[in-house]
C-alpha cells in the first residue's frame, strides 16, 4: 500500500530506495571493516579452541601419534580427586577476589568520589599495584612473609604474634594467593567503578535529598541503580579473568604442599608442561572454558536485559 | 622517463643497500650458526672458567657460530621436546636431564649409533656404561653424557666448630643426630637449621630413603617404596621434620632456595650436587666463603657406601635440525677426553672417570676425590620411563601428606604404590 501511494506521487520511491540502497552499502563496509578483527578472532580463538575440543578427545604427546579415545580423557579428569580439590579450591579463591574487589573497589570509589584531601595521591596508590608486573609483584609479597626471615614475619614475631603460616598450610596459602590478586587488579574494579560513579547525575541525588531521601536510600535506589552496568561487567571481567588464577599460587607454592592449594591452572599446567599429556591438559582447559561461561552467562544475561530496558 | 629512469635507479640502489645490509649478511651468518637448547651450567661448563671456552677451538675451525639458549631444568628439558617435534626446527643440540626423558621421546632425535659408526667419539667405552643406558632406548642411543650430577654432603665448619663437632657424620644414624646437634639458634638471633633439603622433586629425599636401605622404583622398574627400609627412611624425615630440624617451610624449597640457606648460613648441612661448592663458597655471594666443605655421602645403615643420586644430562640431535653433521661434529668434540677435563675444571661434573686423574683438576678443584668415590656407587633417582614426571610428583605429594601428618609414613608409601603401579611400563 505505502509502495503504491510513493508509486503515485512519484519521488518517494526513489527516495525509498536510495534509503534501502544507502543501508545495504553500510552494512557492507561494517562487514569490511569487521573482517580483521573477526579474522583474527577466527585464528587466535576460533580454530585453537576447536583444535583444544578435538584434542581432549585424544591422547598426545611430544614424538607419538595422536590417537582417539573417546571421552577417556574426562573420565580421568573426573575420576581425579586433585582435580576435584583444584575446583573448590579454585570455586572459593575465584569467589573470594571477585567479590572482596568488587567491595573495596565499590568502597574506595564511593569515598573518592566525594570531596576527599590528597584524593590525586590517593588515586595513584590504589592504581599503583597495576604499574607492576604480576611476578614481580607475588616474589616481593612472598620475600615479605617468608618463613622467619620475611619482614612481615619478622614484624609479627616481635609483635608476639604467629607467623602466617602459608607454606605449610593451604588455607593460608590460597588466603595469602587471594590477598596478593586483590591487591594487584584491584585497580581494574576500582577504575570501572569510580568512572561509572562520576557519571551518576548530581541533580538526581539533590531532588531525592529534598523529597527526604537517606544516604542509604540515594546509594540504593539511585547509585547502585545507575551503576549496575558498570558492576554487572566488572565482575564478569574479573570472573573471566580470576579462574585462570595461575601466577599467585604457583610463584608461592607451586601449589604444595602436597597439591592440596592447587587451582585449575596449575591441574592444566602440570599435564600440559610437566607429564605432556596434551589430551588431558586440554579436557582440563575445556573443562574451565565451559566454568566459565557457566558463570558468565547469569551475568551477560542481566547486562542483556539491562541494556534491552534503556533502549 | 628520466622519472622512470630515476626510480630503476633507486631500486637498483636499495637492492645493493640490502645486500650489503646487516640483515642480509645476518641471514648468511645464520647458516653457519648452531643453535644450543640447555641449562645454564651446560653453557658455563662448555665455555667459562678455568679451563676456558672449551669451544673456542672448534668455532674457529668450523667458522661456526654458537647461540646458546638457556633456562631453567623443567624449561630446557620441555623446550628441548617441543623444538624436537616441529616440523621444522631451530635447535641443533638439546641437553636432556635423564630423568626428564623416557621412551617415548625416542622418536624425536636421532638415532646417535650410526654417528658414532662413522666418526667416533674417542675412548667412547670410559663412559660408563649406566650413564649411556639412562638415554638408550629400545636399544637406541639418543644422546650422549655430557655431565653428571652426583650427591655430596656439604657441611659448613664454622657451624661444626660452634657445636664441638670436629668431623662431618660417617653414617647415616650420626647424620641424623648431627642435623639434630646441629639446630639451634646462634648468639645473633639466626636460626640454624641441622640439615636443609629440597622437596620440589624427589632427588634430595631420595639419597636418605636409600641411605636407611630403601629405594623408589628400581632400574627393573619395581616399586619397593612401600617397603620397611624405606618406609624407615622416610619416616626419619618426618621425624627430623617434626623436631624442626629440616626448615618449616621445606616443602616449599627449591634448589635455589636451599643454597641461599646455605649461603646465609641458616643450615648446617645439605646433600646436593657436588658443585654446588662453588656456590656455597662463592665470596660474592655466601656470609660463608671457604667455610663449606663437601664429603662423600655418610655410610648407609647396612655399613655400605650410600648410594648418592645422580644425574646424567646428555646431548641429543633433534631429527629436524638442519645441521647434524656440524652438531655431531660439536658433541664429539665436547665429548672427546682433553674436552671433559676443560670442562671439569669449568665446574663440569665430568662423565670420563679419568678426568679425576688430571693434575689440574686435582688442584683446582677440592671435592675431585670425593666426587670419583661417590660416583662409584651412585644410582639415578629413577630409571627412565614414559610416566615419570607423574610418577616423581606422587612420590613428592605422599611425602607432603606424609611430612604434614595427614598420613603416617606407611600410608602414605603404600599409596605412592598403588598410585605409581599403574603407570609404569608394562
Amino acid at each position: 500500500m505505502a509502495a503504491s501511494l510513493a508509486r503515485l506521487n512519484g519521488a518517494a520511491p526513489v527516495h525509498h530506495a536510495r534509503r534501502v540502497g544507502d543501508r545495504r552499502t553500510a552494512r557492507a563496509v561494517h562487514y569490511a571493516m569487521l573482517c580483521p578483527t573477526l579474522l583474527l578472532l577466527l585464528a587466535f580463538l576460533v580454530i585453537p579452541a576447536i583444535y583444544v575440543g578435538w584434542l581432549s578427545f585424544n591422547t598426545s604427546t611430544y614424538g607419538q601419534d595422536v590417537k582417539f579415545v573417546g571421552v577417556a580423557n574426562y573420565a580421568q579428569l573426573f575420576a581425579d580427586p586433585i582435580f576435584w580439590r583444584a575446583f573448590c579450591n579454585t570455586f572459593f579463591v575465584v569467589n573470594g577476589i571477585v567479590y572482596a574487589e568488587l567491595l573495596l573497589g565499590l568502597g574506595l570509589a564511593l569515598l573518592l568520589s566525594g570531596p576527599l584531601p590528597g584524593k590525586a595521591l590517593i588515586i595513584a596508590v590504589i592504581l599503583a599495584p597495576y604499574a607492576i608486573t604480576e611476578s614481580s609483584g607475588i616474589v616481593m609479597w612472598r620475600y615479605m612473609f617468608e618463613p622467619d626471615v620475611g619482614m612481615v614475619s619478622q614484624f609479627l614475631g616481635r609483635l608476639g604474634l604467629a607467623q602466617l603460616d602459608w607454606s605449610t598450610n593451604p588455607v593460608q596459602t590460597l588466603l595469602l594467593a587471594s590477598t596478593i590478586a586483590i591487591w594487584h587488579h584491584l585497580p581494574f574494579t576500582f577504575l570501572i567503578l569510580y568512572a561509572a560513579l562520576t557519571t551518576v547525575p548530581r541533580d538526581l541525588l539533590e531532588a531525592a535529598e529534598i523529597d527526604g531521601a537517606t544516604r542509604w536510600q540515594q546509594f540504593r535506589f539511585i547509585t547502585l541503580r545507575l551503576i549496575m552496568p558498570a558492576i554487572l561487567i566488572a565482575v564478569l571481567f574479573r570472573y573471566i579473568f580470576a579462574i585462570r588464577t595461575f601466577a599467585e599460587v604457583w610463584l608461592l607454592t607451586e601449589g604444595g604442599p602436597a597439591r592440596l592449594s592447587e587451582v585449575l591452572a596449575i591441574y592444566l599446567y602440570r599435564e600440559m608442561f610437566k607429564y605432556h599429556q596434551f589430551g588431558m591438559a586440554s579436557a582440563t582447559g575445556l573443562f574451565m572454558l565451559v566454568m566459565s561461561l557457566v558463570i558468565a552467562l547469569p551475568y551477560l544475561r542481566r547486562m542483556y536485559r539491562e541494556v534491552m530496558r534503556g533502549a | 622517463m628520466n622519472s622512470r629512469r630515476d626510480a630503476l635507479k633507486a631500486l637498483g640502489g636499495a637492492l645493493a643497500a640490502l645486500a650489503a645490509s646487516p640483515f642480509t649478511s645476518g641471514l648468511a651468518w645464520a647458516a653457519e650458526r648452531l643453535t644450543i637448547i640447555g641449562h645454564a651450567v651446560h653453557k658455563a661448563a662448555a665455555t667459562t672458567g678455568a679451563g676456558g671456552d672449551v669451544t673456542a677451538a672448534w668455532r674457529a675451525k668450523q667458522g661456526t657460530d654458537i647461540e646458546w639458549l638457556t633456562f631453567g631444568v623443567e624449561a630446557a628439558n620441555e623446550r628441548a621436546f617441543k623444538e624436537a617435534s616441529l616440523a621444522d626446527g631451530n635447535a641443533d643440540i638439546v641437553f636432556i636431564l635423564d630423568r626428564y626423558t623416557g621412551p617415548q621421546y625416542a622418536g624425536l632425535f636421532e638415532d646417535l649409533r650410526p654417528w658414532q659408526a662413522k666418526d667416533p667419539i674417542p675412548d667412547f667405552a670410559e663412559i660408563p656404561a649406566g650413564m649411556v643406558a639412562a638415554h638408550t632406548f629400545g636399544g637406541k642411543l639418543t644422546a650422549i653424557p655430557f655431565r653428571h650430577a652426583t650427591h655430596g654432603l656439604h657441611y659448613n665448619t664454622e657451624f661444626f666448630a660452634e657445636k664441638g663437632v670436629s668431623a662431618p657424620p660417617r653414617t647415616i644414624e650420626e647424620a641424623v643426630a648431627l642435623a639434630e646437634k646441629l639446630t639451634y639458634k646462634r648468639a645473633d638471633g639466626v636460626q640454624v637449621y641441622g640439615l636443609v633439603m629440597n622437596f620440589d622433586d624427589p632427588a634430595t629425599p631420595i639419597d636418605w630413603i636409600r641411605g636407611f636401605g630403601g629405594d623408589f622404583i628400581t632400574s627393573d622398574y619395581k616399586i619397593v617404596i612401600d617397603q620397611p627400609a624405606a618406609v624407615r627412611g622416610v619416616a626419619a624425615l618426618v621425624d627430623l621434620y617434626k623436631k624442626g630440624v629440616l626448615p618449616k617451610n621445606s616443602m616449599n624449597l627449591k634448589t635455589e632456595d636451599v643454597t641461599t640457606f646455605m649461603q646465609q648460613g641458616r643450615g648446617a648441612m645439605t646433600n646436593n650436587p657436588f658443585n654446588r661448592y662453588i656456590n656455597y663458597n662463592d665470596p660474592k655471594a655466601s656470609k660463608y666463603p671457604g667455610k663449606i666443605a663437601v664429603v662423600a655421602l655418610p655410610l648407609a645403615i647396612d655399613g655400605k657406601p650410600m648410594p648418592a643420586k645422580t644425574s646424567v644430562w646428555a646431548m641429543a640431535i633433534p631429527r629436524n635440525s638442519r645441521n647434524k653433521e656440524r652438531a655431531w661434529s660439536l658433541v664429539k668434540y665436547l665429548s672427546q677426553p682433553d674436552s671433559t677435563v676443560a670442562e671439569t675444571l669449568n665446574g663440569n661434573g665430568p662423565v670420563r672417570p679419568s678426568a679425576y686423574e688430571d693434575a689440574k683438576v686435582k688442584a683446582l678443584i677440592p671435592y675431585a676425590a670425593a666426587e670419583k668415590q661417590a660416583l662409584g656407587s651412585a644410582r639415578l633417582v629413577v630409571p627412565g620411563f614414559a610416566n615419570s614426571a607423574k610418577a616423581m610428583d606422587i612420590f613428592i605429594e605422599e611425602l607432603g601428606n606424609a611430612m604434614l601428618g595427614t598420613k603416617d609414613p606407611q600410608t602414605a608409601m603404600s599409596d605412592v604404590k598403588k598410585r605409581v603401579q599403574p603407570l609404569l611400563p608394562a
